[in-house]
């Protein structure tokens, strides 16, 4: 263990006090608007803390770092990309300004107005399907960086990872949104802390000249050798960081991410008015930035500091080297701390996502099978066993799933089984009066084709004949606008009352 | 520091750690006096809603 019983103090304050401040809201939910959308009382910084502390877990955390790790910098360039997705949306209220006008809980409760109760299901399934599946993999990767942090055995995985989920489902299935946002904020503040304290750290043990310089070497030493990591640390668009086709499919992922992903959506639906929602974008735009810049710069400076000790030591990737490096510099006390904000981190997200999901499951694919609505207590009761279904099924996807290929690429390719299809519905729906129901069910279908199939097909063939993310990801935004065009137009038009 | 690249990557990674370090501050003050607000909103709605006599089913 490289924990000193302070550290383990600092670690312990901060879960008891999250769990105690996440459990003293369930005195404020009465029912299910309270619980899924904090009754609509959600303002513009609270809405932005609850925002960026779910959009940063501490599987975000190990992923962009991971980037960090293999593509230098220049792993940072989703994150540019993600903050001119927001801004652009934050500034034209596209999608998102009608949308939280509607008044509805969730985006297909939107698409059950606009095209029929059927589509709400089948958009409902394939949103609760990507999203789920996306979040299979936060909670391994949460209790690798742990494990590796805290240099427990690695046999402890399981039981981090477990008791970390406890902890989350225990505030989440009592205060629902209300828990979430107050728990949010507690960690939005631990994790800013940890990060600045930890970038400072890191810039000071490596040094900013040895680093770019180490960068530099290894992406001279990788093209004359032929090796890895031979992808250029600072140029994005080069062939052997991401190029243009991949940056191509990352811009449209992330206009469909900002505009689409049911976690960022729940706050756009919490706010008081759409004012509110296009200011929450537009203040939370360069976040995004950081949230891969930071993490990648300690990723960059593990990589160079363990190309000084001459590579990875045995047991370590790409993934696990960036915990293993920070357990090496941080001193005691300190440790402690980004712990508990890496902790937060992991909690804040998992909080968030299972909430999201529950609120899909309940509202668009249980609700509208009801032939009478449910008794206010009931439906906190069924929401609360949402809740605790989902929690098992994390449990044991983690446990068992081994990723294909990096974890970035996998998060994006599982959240393309929804989001090119249902952004393809939303803009459809709200800006062109000719898109029906066949088109919807044509844009559903084809949309998941490209991501299911990537999933399938890397986890049975060897890596050289496997499918690029890039092309899984562009095949599915393609495919879903055919599929809304061409079954649109080839059908009658919808009546208008 | 020639290259144009090197150079956009170090702008955002200073900009973002202060950044960062602004947002936890302001956001800290502003977003806190939020949760108070929402609290006590929602205190009333509660007291109002146990101050009414139960609906008769």
């Amino acid at each position: 263990m490289t924990l000193a019983p302070l550290d383990w103090i600092i670690i312990l304050i901060y879960v008891v006090g999250c769990l105690s401040a996440g459990l003293w809201m369930r005195r404020y939910v009465h029912n299910v608007d309270e619980f899924s959308v904090a009754g609509r009382e959600l303002h513009v910084n609270l809405g932005i803390t609850s925002l960026a502390a779910t959009e940063l877990g501490l599987v975000t955390i190990m992923y962009t770092a991971q980037l960090g790790y293999e593509k230098g910098f220049a792993g940072a360039a989703p994150g540019v990309l993600m903050c001119l997705s927001m801004l652009l949306i934050g500034y034209t209220g596209f999608v998102i300004k009608p949308l939280r006008d509607a008044g509805v809980m969730t985006i297909p409760e939107l698409f059950e107005k606009r095209f029929s109760k059927r589509v709400r299901w089948l958009a409902g399934f394939f949103v609760a399907l990507g999203g789920l599946l996306n979040m299979g993999i936060f909670l391994r990767l949460g209790g690798d960086f742990l494990v590796y942090a805290t240099g427990m055995p690695a046999h402890y995985l399981e039981w981090v990872m477990t008791i970390l989920l406890g902890l989350v489902l225990a505030y989440t299935a009592f205060g629902g949104m209300l828990s979430v946002l107050v728990t949010d904020y507690i960690q939005f503040l631990v994790v800013g802390t940890g990060m600045v304290v930890t970038s400072v750290i890191v810039l000071h043990t490596i040094g900013w000249h040895p680093l770019i310089a180490g960068m530099r070497a290894a992406w001279a030493a990788g093209r004359a050798s032929g090796s890895t990591p031979a992808a250029h640390p600072f140029n994005p668009f080069h062939a052997s960081n991401y190029g243009w086709g991949y940056l191509a499919w990352q811009l449209m992922f992330q206009i469909a991410v900002v505009t689409t992903w049911q976690t960022m959506i729940s706050r756009v639906l919490s706010t008081k008015d759409s004012k509110v929602a296009t200011q929450m974008y537009q203040r939370t735009a360069f976040y995004y930035v950081g949230r891969f810049m930071i993490p990648g710069l300690w990723g960059a400076a593990a990589f160079v500091y363990f190309q000084r000790s001459g590579g990875l030591p045995p047991g370590l990737t790409s993934i696990t080297a960036m915990p293993r490096f920070l357990s090496g510099i941080l001193p005691v006390g300190l440790l402690g701390l980004v712990i508990a904000a890496m902790i937060a981190a992991e909690m804040s997200t998992v909080s968030g996502y299972m909430l999201t999901w529950e609120t899909v499951i309940y509202n668009d694919l249980i609700m509208p099978c009801l032939k009478k609505p449910l008794a206010p207590r009931r439906q906190l009761m069924l929401t609360r066993l949402i809740l605790v279904a989902i929690a098992v099924f994390l449990l044991f996807y983690g446990l068992w799933y081994q990723m294909p290929g990096n974890a970035w690429d996998y998060l994006a390719v599982t959240g393309n089984i929804y989001l090119a299809s249902v952004f393809t519905l939303l803009v459809g729906g709200l800006y062109w009066s000719r898109a029906n129901s066949t088109g919807a069910y044509a844009a559903l279908i084809l949309g998941a084709v490209g991501p299911i199939t990537f999933l399938i097909v890397n986890g049975i063939v060897d890596p050289v004949h496997q499918i690029s993310p890039a092309v899984a990801g562009t095949s599915s935004f393609v495919l879903a606008f055919l599929g809304m065009i061409v079954g649109s137009l080839l059908t009658r038009a919808p009546v208008r009352p | 520091m020639k290259d144009p690249f090197l150079l956009f990557w170090t702008v955002l990674l200073f900009a973002s750690i202060i950044w960062y370090g602004f947002l936890v501050i302001y956001l800290g003050i502003k977003a806190g006096r939020e949760i108070r607000d929402l609290t006590r909103t929602l205190g009333i709605a509660k007291a109002e809603r146990e101050a009414r006599p139960p609906e008769q089913p």
